[in-house]
């Protein structure tokens, strides 16, 4: 065990990575106006803008939500093998914070109750329309913010619970604090998933104010999960490179990470299809709408593309033993992986705006650039002066020495 | 090993192999390394729990079980995708719930049930035979100490049927190789026999899982004065009222239910008095409902085909010329009412709306065919009728000018 301060210094990020956090915050906020500059020309209320800040928005808070899922999931299970990685889930689950920020734009647009995003909320649509007016109850604006920022404010809490508990044991090494978070977890867990579900109701769902399916939220999950894993690895490989988890992780956690992998890649999968079945069996007008316009035309390519690029490649690739093991073949399922979850937003919300075809446009690149540089840079800058492995943890040497079977 | 037996006389039955007691898990690990080195290809260890490099130290090659695995799994993929669409596409072609009979969609939960059913009992019984189980008997047993392998003992077995096996030369690499004690053990004839309860346990678990499929087959072959039986039921037995039975859950009685008086259901509603009465204000039309087409007068002479000519004959001439009624003259019926003729003067002169009205209540001995034939169909009909009695009564006059010199007379 090497708790000494050499050993910890070792584990910091570079002291260059501060000027890093700080460009990427500036990158991140210029992406952002240029994509509203684009925008503004459109003169359509914001209403693009919207939509693909939707998508990105969803984007990053997913992978702080996979990062949540993991923790939790790991103290529940009382892990050692992921001990040496966990730090960097702690630090990306914590960093859920910038979301309630980024939430600014979509709650004024619903406040401002125009029915730029979600159709219910302009109060013209919801009485012309039966069943709308039935859920205004749920869905209208004021309860839809507080119930966002709800959410969002439960993430972050228990995300810094955490973090702050595991930090404290970077000085303490005091085994009674894993105790904690292993018995502040399983609730924790049932309350993320319930949040988590509601979320995904709310800010995905509520775009086909009609639609309604009851495993969505899985389906948000399962693709957080898969995102949040493949940035991990990324992030993993880079920092394994770059010295702060050099000597802290071996080719088992990639092993045990190209699982997870595998397993969120299935798991996705299992979901997408359930909920597809049943609805494409039942046949009835109103759950099919929401895949009608997903069904033919270049959507319908998009889907057939999730089918083969988000499921049965990766799950192809990733089945054997050596592709997980080796650093640049799971890298190389990371990143594809991590783009395909991205893609797979866009397929969720994006018909919401255009039924018949995916309205790319310029905005989208600045957009996504601009909110991961606000998201990447707050994150490096938490990163900052903190151990990014949990050098106090009871079970590290148990994670430096595992093996696989 | 007889060659062995002969050299030592003492030890008279045959050596099975060395059996080398070690202190810890690195020991083991160490001396597993050791005994590879030396080239040994028959021989395994033994510890209460898995060690770490155990496979690695002992230069164990990969396991052939995931490939089988896989192998399983994508037989049962494709076993199962083959047997729907053979089963509901081909030999029972079954359309169910409007999906197409060879349904990719509906096939995928076989699909990855029985993938995973196979993969399983794959990687189950793979695992067992590649272990080398059942295994009834092992020299190894013989030994006292050997009871500690699954508390605290480890343990490296050398076999002699291995080519190196030399009992002075393998002592002496387990001892250098830092085993706590080495024992040789004998072979022992009656180890390795299949244990004789066990072909017991078999006959009658064999015996008792046959016994289901023969009751069933004599219950189900043969005259029997009992109800066979009926092994799969489905629906055929669930409870449900028939059409005109009694029921205590109404006032009235009854298990069919009226019409909510005062109520039209969805699409019935009648309200055009020409179109599906011939009648305006009581009086027969005299005009169709529609605009008459070529369209119309072919859809009359079809229809007409299959609802009227049985009866009235292709032409109309009734009498015997439909073939119901030629039946029924051939078999005497007694009460048989021959069809009208649609060429009778009666008929001819009237209004299109009575002829439609004809069709829908049936009249006197024709029955009513409102019911079987949609109103639009029934004014196609009548057309074709009107065009029949036109055919048959024919002058000069309707044949157009320029063909009337090709007409000859008929010789009758
Ligand atoms: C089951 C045999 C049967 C079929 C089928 C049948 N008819 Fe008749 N139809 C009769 C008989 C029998 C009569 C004579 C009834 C009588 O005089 O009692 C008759 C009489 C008629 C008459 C004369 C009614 C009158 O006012 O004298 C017309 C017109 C007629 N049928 C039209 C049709 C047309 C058109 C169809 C096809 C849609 C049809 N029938 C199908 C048996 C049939």
């Amino acid at each position: 065990m090497s708790n000494t301060t050499g050993a910890e210094k070792q584990t910091l990020l570079p002291a260059t990575t501060a000027g890093a956090a700080a460009a990427l915050l500036v990158v991140g906020l210029a992406g952002m106006a240029c994509a509203a500059a684009l925008e503004y020309g459109r003169g359509d209320q914001w209403r693009y803008f919207l939509h693909s800040y939707l998508v990105n928005f969803c984007f990053f808070t997913s992978l702080s939500l996979g990062a949540l899922f993991f923790v939790l999931l790991q103290h529940v299970a009382r892990a050692g093998w992921s001990v040496t990685v966990r730090r960097l889930a702690e630090l990306l689950a914590a960093n859920v914070v910038v979301m309630l920020v980024l939430f600014v734009p979509l709650a004024a647009s619903v406040l401002a109750g125009q029915g730029t995003l979600y159709p219910w909320a302009a109060p013209h649509t919801a009485a012309a329309d039966h069943a709308i007016e039935q859920k205004q109850a749920y869905l209208n604006p004021t309860f839809f913010v507080v119930r966002s920022v709800g959410y969002l404010v439960v993430w972050w809490l228990t995300a810094r619970y955490l973090l702050r508990l595991s930090l404290r044991q970077d000085e303490s090494h005091d085994a009674a604090l894993t105790l904690s978070m292993e018995r502040f977890s399983p609730l924790a867990l049932i309350l993320l998933v319930v949040t988590l579900t509601f979320a995904s109701f709310d800010w995905l769902m509520s775009l086909w104010p009609h639609w309604w399916s009851t495993i969505f939220g899985v389906y948000y999950l399962a693709g957080a999960a898969v995102g949040f894993v493949a940035l991990l690895i990324i992030f993993t490989v880079l920092l394994e490179r770059a010295g702060p988890l050099t000597d802290q992780v071996t080719a088992e956690h990639y092993h045990d990470l190209g699982k997870l992998l595998l397993a969120g890649v299935a798991f996705w999968g299992y979901v997408a299809f359930s909920q597809y079945l049943l609805i494409w069996y039942a046949n009835i007008p109103e759950e099919t709408a929401w895949y009608q316009p997903r069904h033919g035309g270049p959507w319908g390519w998009m889907s057939l593309g999730l089918l083969a690029g988000h499921l049965a490649l990766p799950l192809v690739g990733l089945l054997s033993r050596w592709p997980k093991r080796n650093r640049l073949s799971l890298t190389f399922w990371a990143v594809w992986l991590l783009v395909m979850h991205w893609i797979d937003l866009y397929w969720s919300v994006m018909p919401a705006y255009d039924p018949h075809q995916p309205p790319w446009a310029l905005s989208d690149a600045f957009c996504l650039v601009g909110m991961g540089g606000v998201y990447l840079g707050a994150l490096i800058w938490r990163c900052r002066g903190r151990s990014l492995v949990p050098l106090g943890d009871p079970r590290r040497q148990e994670a430096l020495d595992f093996e696989n079977y | 090993m007889d060659a062995h037996a002969h050299e030592h006389p003492n030890s008279s039955p045959p050596v099975a192999g060395l059996l080398a007691q070690f202190a810890s898990p690195e020991a083991l690990r160490a001396a597993a390394a050791a005994v590879r080195a030396a080239g040994w290809t028959r021989w395994d260890v033994h510890s209460p729990f898995p060690i770490h490099g155990i496979d690695r130290a002992m230069g164990l090659r990969p396991s052939p079980l995931p490939w089988l695995v896989l192998g399983a799994a994508v037989v049962g993929v494709v076993l199962a995708l083959a047997m729907q669409l053979w089963m509901n596409g081909i030999d029972y072609p079954l359309i169910i719930s409007g999906k197409p009979l060879l349904s990719l969609p509906t096939s995928v939960p076989i699909m990855f049930e029985l993938g995973v059913l196979l993969a399983a009992i794959a990687a189950f019984v793979g695992a067992i035979a590649l272990g080398g189980l059942p295994l009834y008997g092992h020299p190894v047993f013989f030994s006292s100490r050997f009871s500690r392998a699954s508390t605290d003992g480890f343990f490296i077995f050398l076999a002699a049927d291995d080519q190196r096996f030399e009992p002075i030369s393998a002592q002496a690499l387990l001892r250098s190789a830092g085993a706590v004690s080495v024992e040789t053990l004998q072979v022992d004839e009656a180890s390795g026999r299949v244990p004789g309860g066990l072909y017991w346990i078999l006959a009658t678990a064999v015996v008792l899982a046959l016994l289901p499929p023969v009751l069933v087959t004599w219950y189900r072959t043969g005259p029997k004065s009992n109800p066979r039986i009926h092994l799969i039921q489905d629906m055929d037995f669930q409870e449900k009222y028939r059409p005109q039975s009694a029921s205590p859950l109404f006032a009235d009685g009854r298990a069919t239910r009226p019409t909510v008086p005062e109520t039209i259901p969805q699409g019935r509603l009648q309200a055009d008095e020409h179109l599906y009465t011939g009648k305006v204000a009581e009086q027969w039309v005299t005009t169709f409902p529609m605009q008459p087409t070529a369209a119309m007068m072919e859809r009359g002479r079809e229809r007409y085909g299959i609802f009227c000519t049985t009866c009235h004959g292709l032409v109309g001439e009734g009498g015997v010329s439909g073939i119901t009624s030629a039946r029924a003259v051939k078999r005497r019926e007694p009460n048989w009412v021959l069809p009208l003729s649609l060429h009778t003067q009666s008929v001819r002169e009237q209004p299109v709306g009575q002829l439609f009205h004809t069709i829908t209540h049936g009249v006197r001995t024709m029955p009513a065919l409102g019911a079987q034939i949609p109103a639009e169909d029934r004014w196609a009909i009548v057309l074709y009728v009107r065009a029949l009695q036109r055919s048959q009564n024919a002058t000069l006059d309707d044949v157009p000018e320029p063909i009337r010199s090709q007409l000859r007379p008929v010789s009758p």
